[in-house]
């Protein structure tokens, strides 16, 4: 390693320390209490870890609790991350495409804290190399837990390798390489569904829990997620807008809120089926569900909880329905904490522990969380929140240029705040050779609803522009008895002075075409065509001179009211 | 890679840890003990130091001889269980009995056995009672039903293991490498008839009560955060003896025997008996067979 | 006379073995193929057996009354409506039982005679499968006599105290105690 690399990274390493180290009162605040919380929870795990299981309240009976509740939430939020993706990258969405990397830092955060979780509810996590496939002997196929350790750290290696790289590359001033960073975010999305499939059928296959094994669970896992991991999300950026340079527009937030909306609807139906099956059929197996919604022998600790998560999630529900509360952040916020809250208990402590009550034997035993396994659980999730921070902290930095390698270009902010060309085109071009005849391009115009085509030569540069008035112009140049038939008209200007004869393509094109940069403001655009040129369509073009699309009238009256 | 740091740093810390705690019952992990080969890859000569290694520290913690025998599955065995409910009277003499032969913990208490009282009429298992507290039973208007592991051919406890750590044996014993189980109860989750039990803790085993006389994958002490069950008293039944439950029931409700030998009490209770396994829709094929001699 | 006194001493070492082994749990019964084990102290400890010895002389009375001298036998719950103690017992051989058809069984058979009535429990204690259960499943199958479990006078089992109810899951010995 040569001086100047050392150099190098002794100053990122410095910089790295500030950035994730240093900030404001209330940075210090949130980290100093969560570095409290965390060590709680170390100090009463290390009890735990000496000597035993004893300390929670899990027994024989119920045996598994608070840890495992917590585990199955938390795969949630993180197959959740990946909604983002979905809108950004398959709807082109260009303001969801810079937050994506937030959701998949969220998706590591979450897997971290669900694994952290899973590790404190294992008996002798002093034995857990003997699930490493190679080293141990992991039981795979045949044990579907085996298939969600490696789900697991695959999404979150998968995740963390893809914020790693893009935010590198931005550190460095680079484009990451689409070609690598585009299908690892692409994949992660059947990945996300995938995890908490996986999830829900570690539950859904034991046939000695009635409760869980219900084909619903793992559609109920999906939706429910996709309710609980994005309601935190819409808190988290409404919480970096304030507190950092990160641009997040209301527009995106509202976005994922109308997604959710669907997701609430799903999960509130899917539960209502359940309800029904198990109360109609009235068979044995309906126990459990009364444990939990009425209460079963005398017992009825989890009666409170569910009808106030039940009651949340419906609250919710119409606050998102509702555009007017939705599009509102006082209740939209509010919305989300309900949601949040009521998801945790429905799918947290409301699932697990009436699989266990009553047990394979009938036997009640109501379990309640010990101070242990709360202290434990906070401090988890007190980990993953300071996770989070450190790399929000992290990926802010270098997305604004905050932390920047030295001999990187500098960031320019004027095209994150302007509309470009390239924002509001239209995709679609669709191009004719210059001998290409003039009915073939009626057909087409015809056909595809457009009102003009490019022309481009051999190498596929464009050359001219042939509209729908340079059709309708020939046609009348030619046929004065049309122009009778259409009680006469009154040729603009500046079509006079054109000769219309022929029949391709370059024969009655406009040339040269009006082109204009990809990266040409929006304002200048307007000027163009309102003003300057009087054309109703500009074709955009790459550095080369090809057609990457068109701008006409309607897309700036749409970009118009976007803006 | 975060979970490896995790892992190491923890292991730091417990060695920390366990070296400063004092306490007798806990058992202190060595490095050895860390990266123990799995039991079954271990080869003849393995094995033979491994239960040297075992029988030696179980006579350090508990003052006295012990034995720890690997004893193999007999050909053509294959053991299945029979128990009449017409004569259990819910004495509990078996649970005790499988207490003092198999070394469970004693607080956290751990039976392998639990008799259910359940009221003549019905056979429901939402309408059980373990904590029944008679003066003498039976008591009138019950009758009595014990369970225990029921050593399925389909065991649900096995296929969900993640690492491997309980297996069926040839001679159709489910067995538990004490060693091996990582503690996550997910076997504990997947057992249709709550046989499965947990250390919850160090187990706690009067140092009079405690049968020195065991099997690897059987009675042998156990230590906290490892799954345990009946293993059918491997260490009696390979060498041919009853259980102890068989052997101490007054009335002679259970029987025990190789379901592969025609002549054997189990067959002949197979021939000439109705019977039923519990919760048989659940296809588990549980070698555990109910029946009812009398009335 | 020396005949006489061989013959004496031949009963009295007949007498003094037969005592010395009836005690002891093991005999092996040929005909039946079984080894059995029984113990049944009462009837057969030095004190008691030969019955011959008393009742020998005694005339038998087969009025239902409340016996002087047995008076822990107490017939109940054995059809003692239909029958009293001549039902099983040989008015005139006090040293051997009687079945049904009036053939003399030795008390080491006596399952042959229990097993008239109670032929199921019979065949399936033939079979090995009726009663306690000791030794080799792997083995030559231990038997016990009826009486090493049941009282043959009141056979029915009393009810018994049962052993400790288990703790419920959070309780400890600690607790408990």
């Amino acid at each position: 390693m040569n001086n100047k690399t050392t150099e190098y990274i002794k100053i990122f390493l410095k910089e790295l320390f500030y950035v994730l180290f240093s900030g404001g009162r209330y940075f210090y605040i949130w980290m100093s209490s969560l570095t409290l919380f965390a060590a709680a929870g170390v100090w009463f795990y290390l009890r735990q870890f000496d000597e035993g299981l004893v300390f929670t309240n899990m027994r024989e009976q119920v045996s598994w609790g608070l840890y495992i509740s917590n585990f199955t939430f938390l795969v949630g939020i993180a197959a959740a991350a990946v909604i983002l993706i979905i809108p950004a990258y398959l709807h082109h969405s260009k303001e969801l495409k810079k937050i994506v990397v937030l959701g998949e830092l969220l998706a590591v955060t979450a897997v971290t804290a669900a694994l952290l979780f899973v590790f404190a509810d294992m008996g002798r996590p002093d034995r857990l190399w003997h699930a490493i496939p190679g080293i141990g002997t992991l039981n795979f196929p045949r044990s579907i837990l085996a298939w969600d350790m490696l789900v697991l750290n695959s999404y979150l290696f998968l995740n963390f390798f893809t914020a790693l790289y893009i935010g590198a590359h931005r550190y460095f001033g680079l484009e990451p390489d689409k070609r690598i960073a585009l299908p690892l975010i692409l994949i992660s999305i059947p990945m996300a569904v995938g995890i908490h499939t996986v999830t829900a059928f570690v539950y859904n296959g034991l046939a000695a829990r009635p409760f869980w094994n219900a084909s619903i669970l793992a559609p109920r896992f999906l939706a429910s997620a996709f309710c609980s991991g994005p309601a935190l999300m819409i808190i988290l950026f409404q919480v970096l807008r304030k507190f950092t340079d990160f641009k997040i527009e209301s527009r995106a937030i509202f976005k994922i809120a109308e997604i959710m909306v669907y997701a609430m609807a799903l999960n509130l139906f899917l539960m209502l089926t359940e309800v029904f099956k198990e109360y109609y059929s009235n068979t044995i197996h309906l126990a459990p569900m009364q444990y939990l919604f009425t209460g079963l022998h005398g017992h009825h600790n989890l009666v409170p909880f569910i009808w106030t998560a039940i009651a949340f999630d419906v609250t919710a529900f119409f606050i998102f329905l509702v555009p007017w509360t939705r599009m509102n952040f006082k209740t939209l916020n509010l919305g989300c904490v309900l949601v949040f809250i009521g998801i945790w208990i429905e799918k947290g402590m409301g699932l697990i522990i009436p699989g266990f009550i009553p047990d394979a034997l009938g036997e009640i035993y109501e379990y309640t969380p010990s101070l242990h396994e709360g202290v434990i659980s906070i401090g988890i999730w007190a980990v993953g929140c300071m996770l989070y921070t450190l790399f929000v902290r992290f990926i802010v930095a270098v997305d604004t240029g905050r932390l920047r390698h030295p001999s990187a270009p500098p960031i320019i902010h004027e095209e994150k705040e302007t509309v470009t060309a390239q924002d509001i085109m239209t995709t679609r071009i669709i191009s004719v050779k210059h001998d290409t005849p003039i009915s073939r391009i009626s057909d087409i115009l015809v056909s595809n609803r457009i009102s003009g085509v490019a022309v481009v030569d051999k190498e596929k540069k464009v050359i001219g522009v042939v509209s729908e008035e340079d059709i309708i112009f020939k046609e009348i140049r030619n046929d004065p008895k049309l122009v009778e038939r259409l009680g006469g008209t009154i040729l603009p200007e500046t079509s006079k002075d054109r000769v219309f004869e022929g029949n391709i393509a370059s024969d009655i094109m406009t040339s040269p075409a009006v082109t204009a940069l990809e990266g040409t403001p929006l304002s200048e655009l307007i000027t163009a065509i309102i003003t300057d040129k009087k054309t109703k369509r500009i074709i955009i073009v790459d550095k080369e001179g090809h057609a990457s699309g068109i701008v006409s009238m309607i897309d700036v009256v749409k970009a118009l009211e976007k803006v | 890679m975060k979970k490896d740091m995790t892992r190491r740093d923890f292991i730091k810390l417990s060695a920390l840890g366990l070296g400063a705690s004092l306490s007798a019952c806990s058992e202190t992990i060595t490095w050895d003990d860390l990266f123990q080969k799995k039991f079954q890859e271990m080869k003849p000569d393995e094995i033979k130091r491994f239960l040297k290694k075992l029988e030696d520290r179980y006579s350090k913690k508990y003052g006295k001889t012990f034995t720890v025998k690997a004893t193999p599955p007999q050909e053509n065995v294959v053991f299945g269980y029979g128990l009449d409910l017409s004569r259990c009277i819910g004495c509990r003499r078996c649970v005790y009995a499988c207490v003092g032969e198999n070394n469970p913990s004693r607080d956290v208490q751990i039976h392998w056995i639990r008799v259910l009282r359940m009221k003549k009429g019905e056979f429901n298992l939402e309408k059980t009672e373990p904590y029944y507290d008679a003066d003498k039973v039976p008591e009138d208007g019950y009758f009595y039903l014990p369970v225990q592991c029921q050593q399925c051919e389909n065991p649900p406890c096995v296929k969900v293991c993640p690492v491997k750590a309980t297996w069926k044996e040839p001679d159709g014993i489910v067995v538990i490498d004490y060693n091996w189980c990582i503690g996550c109860r997910t076997c504990m989750a997947a057992c249709p008839y709550r046989a499965r039990k947990f250390n919850w803790n160090d187990p706690v085993l009067p140092k009079d009560e405690i049968n020195t006389d065991t099997h690897y994958l059987g009675n042998r002490p156990r230590m906290k955060g490892v799954v345990e069950k009946c293993t059918f008293c491997i260490q009696r039944s390979r060498e041919g003896k009853y259980t102890a439950c068989v052997e101490v029931c007054p009335v002679g409700a259970r029987k025990f025997g190789n379901l592969l030998d025609p002549k054997s009490d189990i067959r002949y209770i197979l021939d000439n008996f109705r019977v039923f396994r519990l919760k048989e829709d659940l296809n588990t094929e549980s070698k555990f067979y109910y029946f009812f001699s009398l009335g | 006379m020396m005949e006489g006194f061989n013959k004496h001493v031949g009963v009295a070492l007949l007498t003094v073995l037969a005592v010395m082994l009836f005690p002891v749990s093991a005999l092996i019964v040929s005909g039946a193929d079984m080894e059995y084990s029984f113990d049944s102290p009462k009837v057969f400890s030095s004190e008691m057996f030969p019955c011959s010895a008393c009742h020998a002389g005694m005339k038998a009375d087969s009025t239902r009354r409340t016996l002087a001298y047995h008076t822990e036998i107490q017939l109940k719950g054995h059809g003692e409506t239909r029958m009293w103690c001549f039902g099983c017992h040989n008015a005139g051989d006090r040293d051997k039982l009687k079945l049904a058809g009036g053939e003399k069984v030795d008390f080491m058979e006596l399952h042959r005679l229990c097993g008239q009535c109670h032929e199921n429990i019979y065949k399936h204690w033939r079979a090995g499968i009726h009663g306690k259960r000791t030794g080799y499943w792997d083995g030559p199958k231990r038997y016990f006599l009826c009486t090493f479990c049941h009282n043959p006078h009141s056979p029915r089992f009393k009810p018994l105290a049962p052993k400790p109810v288990p703790l419920r899951p959070t309780e400890t010995l600690r607790g408990r105690k």
